[in-house]
């Protein structure tokens, strides 16, 4: 936020972006599940939503102002309008770059007695990142969520669309260098695997062809 | 109706010079002004400053309550707003122009009672006389203390100060 | 909200029976009884949110066996519909309470710097807290803070430490300007309304969620620490920067403009403006006014009296017939037009009067009743053709009513134009025709409604449409259509002909006049008599020679005209008076310089687009000299021993009543005959 306040000097504002001049990114595939979506609700503000997630998609996860601004215009809202609604969901990471895997730490009640904060403090002494930070190198991020509903598991964390749990040190140092050795970029996976539930089968299919 | 000496003449003049003086013992009641000042109640209200914080800062923010308060509206305030390079007041506004007509000034004091800032007092001052009416429109740089504090200290020289 | 249902229910409002219509909001419902529920989210020209609980109020209903059965909560008034058997209670202790409460809550994060806010003073948190709010709060902890006065726009400034988070200002984006350019970005105690990433607000009605803000959030940079509300003194006014001619109030402060806010006139503007009038008034405290009359000797400008100028101007004009000609500037009141026209026509023997400033013009019997559908109309039309105009531009306020009425009675909308409008994004068919090819899509579309398959064809090749377009929009259209034009649309060198096309077309044909009162000149006959020379023939008069002198009342033909042919006019022509508000280009070249009030420093009458004739009476004094264009006429009169002395505006706009066809009988704020 502070960042974005910023931006321009009091008499030379950063105007909102053209339609014309945006730089559109969207793979045939995302444009035809957009155009499939699209039929399932009776108007495109519905939309917006899992636009969004093929957005996150699309964008290797992270949801920036050029993001936003393409969901904006293939959906024909207004550019704030569609950033209101991302911003206000935690899910859809518009703050931060989230790197490349995203590990959110329930904190709620059931972990937190099975020592969450525990591994909390672990995973930031080891990472050498907070909440809502990322690594230097770019490979995870560290966010700190409420309940993650799997409180048999607790202390239960998420990693793109996996629970593990129950976790501790030597489970984490584990964790950590599966995810560091596998080539997958599990925020990117979590977001397609959201869209896939949205659009049906055949049409998802259609797309991908 | 006769007049007689006793009753009519001598016995007034002699009360008379009595009273005089018996008030010869008494201690005086006038004083050598200017070189000796009366002591002043502590709410008298005359003069009105505007006050500086510690730092130096103008305490007026240019709100201009205290026109809204005044009964006289003798009041004229312009606000502006202060930059980083040219901050006279803490915050974002400060008074540009503060007037004061001191002929239509009732000294009602209302202004101290709604400043949010404490800025506009009204002190023991009352050497007000001047020659031109315009002179008696108290621009921002007469009313403006030049350093803190300076308002308390009712005037400046040598003089005495007497109950 | 204007209630449409017909059928009654009767309710109780703190024991006083009541009927109202169905489904009419009780926060509305309790303002017929003279008594006032607090709001900030509510607007009445708006959508109900119930965001702030600001107006929550006790609910009840009356049980058969007489008794009545309260809600266990309150309710918010504002999305609470009207019932039978409904009972309302807003002055019980539990009301109280929670008003209170509400407002506590809000004061949380609502930073206490109201001395320096510029709403502080007319602010409606401030006003419900004194009247309704606690006087002290238990919230010690530390408050919100965020960055101070931010610039959205060179208009507006937004406080979000001061946001209550009420949503107005984003809902007046999203319903009635349609822009969508402010929205809730975040969450919580950090939400705030902005544009996207912060960038400018380039919303053509930016200056409105100003005046809705019910808190100092958002605010006019303009205004920024220039008065406090107890300061100003306030006049109702109109603006006249365009043909609209919305009701504004004129607030200002030792005789200098300061601000200038909305007037409700439910006719016109509702009660919103454009930024074009609410920030476009800067030039009443220009420091190039003209003060004193001028007049030249040798090479230079110099400071006359009145008396010297009317006499060289006189003297000068003298020669009449063909040799002199007036142009009028669109700022002109009705009266000083009348005058200065009844001048020219009659002492000077000049019919060489215009005020028309597009490239090209309609013959005067198809010029006549151009706007046959009132502003206020627009609303209930099912179908609104516009054609050849960017109406948020030329005609921001009629921009809004068509708006409205597709969002609010779902009228069907067909925009047609060569450019980008801002109505596109509502229009059920944008027809985006090459430039100059005007003509060409009205032809298409008269006969797409006549079933000739030809023509559309023909017109689809001209203009570059998609045959099924035309014929798309030509469905749409009926003979209660409204179609909205400008004069701009003459400005195009087939805009003659697409009017005379859209003429056959059916419904109801608009051409708005574009200046401030055009139309009353219109009205008043200032164009050019059957023998006289219309604008272009009067600047090419000047340049050859066969004008002499030329009058510049109010008009800088460098804003109109092509900029080497004006120069060459100006040149060559013997002798310019230039009547103005303010130094130009144009006062170069003139011999005599007459200084003019502004508008609204004047009395005066003025027509607006929809042929309203409005009044405007003197809200300022003008600078020095300066003197209202009817006083200039007035007095030339006088000396020209034309008329007895008229001692007001009143005389004259009393004249006009009687000797003008159009404005016998008009009563002001009515439209002319």
């Amino acid at each position: 936020m502070s960042e974005l306040l910023q931006l321009g000097s009091v008499n030379q504002r950063p105007q909102p972006p053209k339609r014309e001049e945006l730089t559109l990114r969207f793979s045939d595939a995302a444009v035809k599940e957009l155009d499939a979506l699209r039929t399932h609700y009776p108007e495109e503000k519905a939309c917006v939503l899992p636009g969004l997630w093929i957005a996150q998609r699309e964008y290797g996860g992270f949801l920036d102002g050029e993001a936003l601004a393409e969901v904006a215009y293939r959906l024909d809202r207004s550019y704030a309008e569609v950033e209101g609604v991302a911003t206000f969901y935690s899910m859809y990471n518009t703050a931060h770059r989230p790197g490349r895997h995203k590990i959110e730490v329930c904190t709620c009640l059931s972990c937190h007695v099975n020592g969450a904060y525990r591994v909390w403090d672990y995973l930031k002494s080891k990472l050498g990142v907070g909440h809502g930070e990322t690594t230097a190198d770019g490979e995870f991020m560290l966010e700190e969520v409420e309940c993650l509903d799997a409180c048999d598991r607790a202390p239960v964390i998420q990693v793109g669309d996996q629970y593990y749990g129950p976790v501790d040190d030597a489970y984490m140092d584990r964790l950590l260098d599966e995810l560091r050795a596998s080539p997958v970029n599990t925020v990117v996976q979590m977001a397609d695997s959201i869209v896939a539930v949205q659009v049906t089968g055949p049409e998802r299919e259609a797309a991908h062809r | 109706m006769s007049v007689s000496l006793f009753k009519d003449v001598v016995k007034p003049i002699a009360t008379g010079f009595g009273i005089t003086l018996k008030r010869l013992s008494h201690k005086k009641e006038t004083v050598f002004y200017p070189e000796q000042r009366r002591e002043q109640y502590p709410r008298t209200r005359w003069r009105h400053f505007l006050t500086r914080y510690e730092s130096g800062l103008e305490r007026c923010i240019g709100c201009s309550l205290c026109a809204g308060a005044c009964p006289a509206r003798c009041i004229n305030v312009v606000a502006a707003e202060n930059t980083d390079e040219k901050r006279f007041s803490p915050g974002e506004r400060y008074a540009e122009r503060y007037e004061i007509n001191m002929i239509r000034c009732i000294f009602c004091g209302y202004c101290q009672d709604a400043c949010p800032t404490g800025a506009v007092v009204l002190r023991k001052n009352f050497e007000l006389a001047d020659y031109k009416r315009e002179s008696f429109i108290y621009t921002k740089e007469m009313l403006l203390e030049s350093f803190p504090g300076e308002a308390d200290a009712p005037w400046v020289g040598e003089y005495e100060e007497v109950k | 909200m204007a209630a449409v249902a017909s059928e009654t229910v009767n309710l109780v409002i703190n024991d006083v029976e009541i009927a109202v219509p169905k489904g009419e909001l009780i926060v509305e419902s309790v303002k017929r009884l003279g008594l006032e529920i607090p709001i900030f989210c509510y607007h009445p020209r708006m959508k109900p949110v119930g965001m702030c609980r600001m107006c929550l109020v006790e609910v009840g209903f009356k049980q058969p066996d007489g008794s009545v059965r309260k809600m266990p909560k309150p309710q918010a008034a504002c999305t609470l519909p009207a019932q039978d058997n409904m009972v309302i209670f807003t002055d019980t202790e539990m009301v109280h309470r929670d008003r209170k409460g509400v407002l506590e809550f809000l004061l949380i994060n609502h930073p206490l710097d109201c001395p320096i806010c510029d709403r502080g003073g007319e602010c409606p948190l401030q006003n419900n807290t004194l009247f309704y709010g606690p006087s002290t709060s238990r919230f010690i902890e530390v408050k919100r803070h965020a960055h101070k006065a931010f610039p959205l726009s060179k208009y507006v400034t937004l406080d979000l430490e001061r946001c209550i988070q009420c949503g107005r200002c984003v809902r007046f984006t999203e319903e009635i300007s349609g822009d969508s350019e402010l929205a809730f970005r975040f969450r919580g105690a950090s939400m705030q309304p902005s544009t996207f990433e912060l960038r400018d607000f380039t919303s053509k009605f930016s200056g409105n969620v100003i005046e809705i803000c019910p808190v100092g959030a958002l605010t006019n940079r303009e205004y920024r620490f220039r008065a406090r509300p107890w300061d100003l003194e306030t006049k109702p006014s109109i603006c006249l920067e365009c043909s609209n001619g919305c009701a504004t109030w004129f607030d200002y402060r030792v005789n200098r403009l300061v601000r200038v806010n909305g007037r409700t006139n439910e006719a016109i503007n509702e009660e919103w403006t454009c930024d074009r009038g609410k920030f476009g008034h800067e030039h009443y405290n220009a420091d190039n006014r003209l003060t004193v009359p001028l007049i030249r000797r040798g090479d230079r400008l110099e400071e006359c009296d009145w008396p010297t100028a009317y006499a060289a101007i006189l003297s000068a004009f003298g020669v009449g017939g063909d040799k002199v000609a007036m142009l009028a500037g669109s700022s002109l009141s009705n009266e000083g037009a009348y005058l200065l026209n009844r001048l020219f026509h009659r002492k000077f023997g000049s019919a060489n009067v215009d005020y028309r400033r597009t490239a090209h013009t309609l013959p005067p019997d198809e010029a006549a009743g151009n706007a046959p559908t009132a502003i206020a109309d627009l609303e209930l039309k099912p179908s609104i053709l516009v054609f050849g105009n960017s109406p948020a531009d030329d005609i921001p306020i009629i921009f809004l009513r068509i708006r409205k009425a597709w969002f609010k009675h779902g009228a069907r909308v067909v925009v047609a134009h060569h450019g980008e409008t801002e109505a596109d994004s509502f229009a059920d068919v944008v027809l985006r025709y090459a430039p100059g090819t005007d003509a060409d899509l009205a032809k298409g579309l008269v006969a797409a409604r006549a079933n000739d398959a030809a023509g559309v064809a023909q017109a689809a090749a001209a203009c570059g449409v998609d045959e099924s377009r035309i014929r798309e929009a030509a469905a749409l259209l009926g003979e209660n259509t409204a179609i909205v034009t400008t004069d701009s649309l003459l400005n195009s060198a087939s805009g003659a002909d697409a009017f005379r096309a859209l003429r056959q077309l059916g419904g109801e044909l608009n051409r708005y006049a574009l200046g401030a009162n055009d139309q009353g000149f219109a009205d008043l006959g200032l164009v050019p008599g059957p023998d006289g020379r219309g604008t272009a023939a009067i600047l090419a008069g000047c340049a050859d020679g066969s004008i002499e002198s030329l009058w510049l009342a109010g008009a800088d033909p460098f804003a109109f005209g092509d900029r080497a042919t004006v120069e060459k006019a100006l040149e060559q022509v013997g002798f310019v008076v230039y009547q103005g508000t303010h130094k130009s280009e144009a006062m170069g070249f003139a011999s005599v310089v007459l200084p003019m009030a502004e508008p609204a420093e004047g009395d005066g009458t003025y027509v607006n687009a929809e042929r309203r004739l409005q009044e405007l009476r003197a809200v300022l004094s003008p600078p020095g000299e300066a003197k209202a264009a009817w006083r200039i006429g007035a007095e030339l009169a006088l000396r020209v021993g034309m008329a007895k002395p008229y001692f007001g505006a009143k005389d004259v706009a009393a004249e006009i009543f009687t000797q003008v066809p159009a404005f016998r009988g008009v009563a002001f704020g009515d439209r002319l005959n």
